[in-house]
C-alpha cells in the first residue's frame, strides 16, 4: 500500500523506518545468521516458559496469579514512561530532523504524533520480547484469557508514552532548555528504577503479595467507585477482564491522542528554544593555576567528561540499580544461611567489574580527540595509565560504602569483597585497554555490539573473580583457581592486532 | 623577504623517499625540505597526498618507507623527541565538548610538558587575542565552527612548538576571523616558528607563504617562491592560480 506524501501516516512510517534502522545498526545488521539467532532466541523463549509451566503449573491458578500480573504492569508502565521522557528529552535536544520537519508545511502535531508512535513502539517491542511468549504459552495450554496481554501491552504502550512525553514537555518548562535534559535523565531513571524500588518494598513486607491480591479483588468488588479500581485497571486488563481491557485500551488510547494533540505546539516550541539555548556554562570558578604533572591533567580531564555529561552517569547509575533487587533477593537467601558475605561479597564484585568495564570503555575507546593524544609528546603507556587510574578513583568510591558495610558485618568478607574487586575493575580496565572498539561516547550501553567477544569475556570475567570472592570468604584455598582462570583469560583475551591505542604512528 | 635558515641551524623538516599506500600510492617516494623559520604552503589537487604527507609528520600515520627528520631528529626513530617541538591541527578540529577553552588549554599543554605559569598566561594571550577570552568558562560543545578552529590552533599554539602543520586552516572561517587567524601565524613566523599549511584558498598560499610546494600524485612537482614558480612556469605575470593550474592539468609533467 502507498502511502500519500505528507500524510501522518507516510510520517509516522518514516519515523518507524528510522527506529527499524537504529535497531538494526544496533545489531550492527541483521544478516540472515542474526535473524536464525533471534528467532531461536523467541522460541527457547517460548519453551523455557513451557518447561516453566509444567514444573510451576500451579501458578497459573487465576486465582493466586493476580498479583503477579499486577506485578507485570509495575514493571511495564514505568518502563515505558521513563523510555518516552529519555526519547522524547534526546529528540528536543539532538534535533536530528526536527529543523527539517519543522520547516515543511507539516503540523507540529503530526510531527510529534509520528515521534510518538515510533517511541511507542520501540518501547512495546522491547518488553513483548518477554511478555508475548509468556502470553502464548499458556494459551497454548488452554488459558486463552493470557492473549489479553497483546491489546493490554498496546495499550501501556500508547498510555506510556503519552504520560512520559507529557512529562518531559512538563520538566522542560518547569525548570528551562538549560537544565531540562538533566532533570530528564534523572526522571526517567527514577520512574525507570520505581519498578525495582517496589520490587524489594515487595519482597521485604511479609503480607505485600497477600494485600496486593486483596487490592485486585476488592476493586473488582467495589467496581468503578473504588480508587483501587482504576490503579489496578492496567493489572486487570492483562488479566482478561474484558471490561478492564475495554476501558483500559479507551483511557489508554486518549491519553496517547490527547498528549499529541495537546503538547504538538509545546514541542515545536521547546525543540526551537532547545536549539537557541546556550549549553550549562562553568560555575564561576576562582581562576586556578595549570597543574603541573600530567597525570593530574588526565585524570582531572576524565573526570570532568564523566562527570559532566548525565546522561552517561544516569545510564551507568542505571546498570548499579538493576542490580539492586538481587541483592536483596541474595540478602534474605544469605540471611537465611547466616552468611551475607558469601552472597554479597561476588555482587560488589560483579558490579564494580560493570562500572569499570563501562568507564574503562569511556576513557579508552570513546575518546573524543585520539589524534591529539597520538600527536602529543607521551608514550602511549603512559597515556593509558593515567587513563587506567582517573576511572578506578570512581569505582572504588561507588564501592567504598558497600564493602566498608560488608565489613562491619565480617570483616573478612569485606577484605575479600575489595581484594576481588579491584582484581576484577583492573582486569575489565585491561580488557578494554587490549580490546579497543572507538566509538562515540553516548554508546556506551552498546558497546558490546560492537565487539560480542570482548563483551562476553568481559562477562565471562566478572563471573570468574565473583566466584573466586565466594569461594575465598568461604575460606578456602581453591579460590585461587578461579584467580589463575581470570588471569589466562586475559592473557588469551590480549591481542596485538586488536589493540589500537595512542600509539605513537611513525 | 624576511632571511630564514642561516645555514647554521638545521632544516624544520627533511623528507626523504616517503612513501604511503592505501589501497593505491597516497604518497610516492615524496623528497622536502622545508627550512627553519619560513611559512611553507603545501598545495596541491584533491587526494595529492597533502594531508596523508602531514599526518605522518604528526606521528598519526606510520609511512611504508622513507625518512622523517624534524629539527635534525629522526621522527620514526625518535618519535617523542620529535613531537615534542611539533603541534598538528587538522582541517576539523577536535575538541572535548565538555571542556571549557581554559581547561582545552590546560590539557594540551599538560600533554606537552610546557611550563605551567608559562602556558597559563600564553593561554589567556591566546584567548584574548583570538577574542574567545568571554567565552573561556563556557563549554566547547554550543561553539560554533569559527570558534572551535580559533580554540584548536590555540592548543596548536599553547605549547610554543617550533614547527607548527596545518591542514586546511582556513576552510570554513568567515573573513574577520581568517584574518584573525593569518595575522596569528605571520606574527608567530616573525617570531622565528616554522609553519608549514596546506590551503585550497591560493591566495593565503600567495600573500603569506616565503615558499610554495605543489604535490600531485604523491610526488613534488614544483616549489619555491612565487617569482620562482613564475619563472620555471614561463609566466612571468601569472598570478598562483594560474601557475597552479597549469602545472596540475591533466597531462602536464613538471619538475
Amino acid at each position: 500500500m502507498k502511502l500519500r506524501p505528507g500524510s501522518f501516516s507516510w510520517l509516522a512510517a518514516h519515523d518507524l523506518r528510522q527506529t527499524w534502522r537504529g535497531f538494526d545498526a544496533a545489531l550492527g545488521g541483521l544478516t540472515r545468521a542474526k535473524a536464525a539467532m533471534l528467532a531461536g532466541a523467541v522460541i527457547g523463549l517460548h519453551a523455557f516458559f513451557w518447561w516453566g509451566l509444567r514444573h510451576y503449573g500451579e501458578v497459573a491458578d487465576d486465582a493466586r496469579l493476580s498479583p503477579y500480573i499486577a506485578l507485570g504492569a509495575l514493571f511495564v508502565l514505568p518502563g515505558i514512561v521513563a523510555q518516552a521522557v529519555t526519547a522524547a528529552t534526546r529528540a528536543l535536544y539532538a534535533h536530528g530532523d526536527l529543523d527539517l520537519l519543522f520547516a515543511s508545511p507539516i503540523s507540529a502535531r503530526a510531527v510529534l504524533g509520528s515521534k510518538a508512535v515510533a517511541i511507542a513502539a520501540n518501547a512495546i517491542a522491547w518488553f513483548a520480547i518477554l511478555l508475548l511468549p509468556l502470553a502464548n504459552v499458556n494459551a497454548l495450554a488452554g488459558h486463552f484469557h493470557w492473549l489479553a496481554v497483546y491489546p493490554a501491552l498496546l495499550a501501556c504502550g500508547l498510555f506510556g508514552t503519552g504520560i512520559g512525553i507529557g512529562l518531559a514537555l512538563a520538566l522542560f518548562a518547569a525548570v528551562g532548555p538549560r537544565r531540562a535534559r538533566l532533570v530528564s535523565q534523572i526522571a526517567a531513571t527514577v520512574v525507570g528504577a520505581s519498578f525495582m524500588l517496589g520490587l524489594q518494598g515487595y519482597a521485604l513486607a511479609p503480607g505485600a503479595r497477600a494485600s496486593l491480591a486483596r487490592a485486585m479483588q476488592s476493586s473488582i468488588d467495589n467496581q468503578w467507585l473504588d480508587w483501587r479500581g482504576w490503579l489496578s485497571l492496567p493489572a486487570r486488563a492483562a488479566e482478561g477482564d474484558v471490561q478492564a481491557l475495554g476501558v483500559w485500551m479507551i483511557v489508554a488510547a486518549g491519553v496517547f491522542a490527547a498528549a499529541t494533540f495537546a503538547l504538538g505546539e509545546s514541542f515545536a516550541r521547546a525543540a526551537i528554544i532547545s536549539a537557541g539555548a546556550p549549553p550549562p556554562s562553568g560555575r564561576k570558578r576562582k581562576p586556578r593555576a595549570f597543574r603541573a604533572s600530567l597525570g593530574a591533567t588526565m585524570r582531572s580531564k576524565e573526570r570532568r567528561l564523566i562527570l559532566r555529561d548525565p546522561w552517561l552517569i544516569s545510564q551507568i547509575a542505571l546498570q548499579v540499580v538493576y542490580m539492586a533487587p538481587v541483592s536483596f533477593v541474595l540478602w534474605r537467601n544469605g540471611g537465611a544461611t547466616g552468611s551475607p558475605g558469601v552472597v554479597f561479597a561476588p555482587l560488589i564484585v560483579v558490579v564494580g567489574a560493570q562500572l569499570a568495564g563501562s568507564l574503562a570503555w569511556l576513557a579508552l575507546s570513546g575518546e573524543d580527540a585520539p589524534d591529539l593524544l597520538r600527536a602529543a609528546p607521551v608514550s602511549p603507556g603512559r597515556i593509558e595509565r593515567h587513563k587506567i587510574e582517573a576511572i578506578l578513583a570512581p569505582v572504588a568510591i561507588v564501592l567504598c560504602g558497600p564493602v566498608v558495610a560488608l565489613a562491619l558485618v565480617s570483616p573478612w568478607s569485606g577484605f575479600w569483597a575489595g581484594l576481588f574487586t579491584l582484581g576484577a575493575s583492573v582486569s575489565a580496565a585491561l580488557l578494554n585497554l587490549w580490546r579497543q572498539s572507538p566509538s562515540r561516547r553516548s554508546r556506551v550501553l552498546q558497546r558490546h555490539s560492537q565487539s560480542k567477544i570482548v563483551g562476553m569475556i568481559e562477562h565471562v570475567l566478572s563471573i570468574v573473580w565473583a566466584v573466586g570472592a565466594a569461594m575465598a570468604v568461604m575460606g578456602s584455598w581453591s579460590a585461587l583457581i578461579p584467580v589463575a582462570a581470570a588471569c589466562l583469560i586475559l592473557r588469551l583475551s590480549r591481542s596485538r592486532t586488536a589493540r589500537l591505542s595512542f600509539a605513537a604512528g611513525a | 623577504m624576511r632571511d630564514i635558515d642561516d645555514g647554521a641551524h638545521p632544516p624544520a623538516l627533511i623528507l626523504r623517499g616517503l612513501r604511503k599506500s592505501f589501497a593505491k600510492t597516497a604518497v610516492d617516494g615524496l623528497n622536502l625540505t622545508v627550512r627553519a623559520g619560513e611559512l611553507y604552503a603545501l598545495l596541491g589537487p584533491n587526494g595529492a597526498g597533502k594531508t596523508t604527507t602531514l599526518r605522518m609528520v604528526a606521528g598519526l600515520l606510520p609511512p611504508d618507507s622513507g625518512e622523517i627528520e624534524v629539527f635534525g631528529v629522526d621522527a620514526r626513530r625518535r618519535p617523542l623527541e620529535a613531537k615534542r617541538v611539533m603541534a598538528w591541527l587538522p582541517d576539523e578540529p577536535t575538541l572535548y565538548d565538555k571542556l571549557d577553552p581554559l581547561e582545552y588549554l590546560e590539557f594540551v599543554a599538560g600533554l606537552w610538558g610546557a611550563e605551567p605559569r608559562r602556558a597559563q598566561r600564553l593561554a589567556d594571550e591566546l584567548l584574548e587575542t583570538l577574542g574567545l577570552w568571554e567565552h573561556r568558562r563556557e563549554r566547547c560543545e554550543g561553539f560554533s565552527r569559527g570558534m572551535k578552529q580559533k580554540l584548536a590552533l590555540a592548543g596548536a599554539l599553547v605549547h610554543e612548538p617550533r614547527l607548527l602543520m596545518l591542514d586546511e586552516p582556513l576552510t570554513g572561517l568567515d573573513a574577520a576571523v581568517a584574518r584573525q587567524v593569518k595575522d596569528l601565524l605571520a606574527a608567530r613566523v616573525k617570531e622565528g616558528a616554522t609553519i608549514i599549511l596546506t590551503t585550497h584558498i591560493l591566495e593565503v598560499a600567495e600573500r603569506l607563504a616565503d615558499r610554495i610546494g605543489i604535490i600531485q600524485r604523491g610526488r613534488l612537482i614544483a616549489e619555491g617562491t612565487l617569482v620562482e614558480l613564475r619563472g620555471a612556469g614561463g609566466r612571468d605575470h601569472a598570478s598562483l592560480e594560474e601557475i597552479f593550474l597549469h602545472l596540475t592539468a591533466p597531462g602536464e609533467r613538471a619538475a
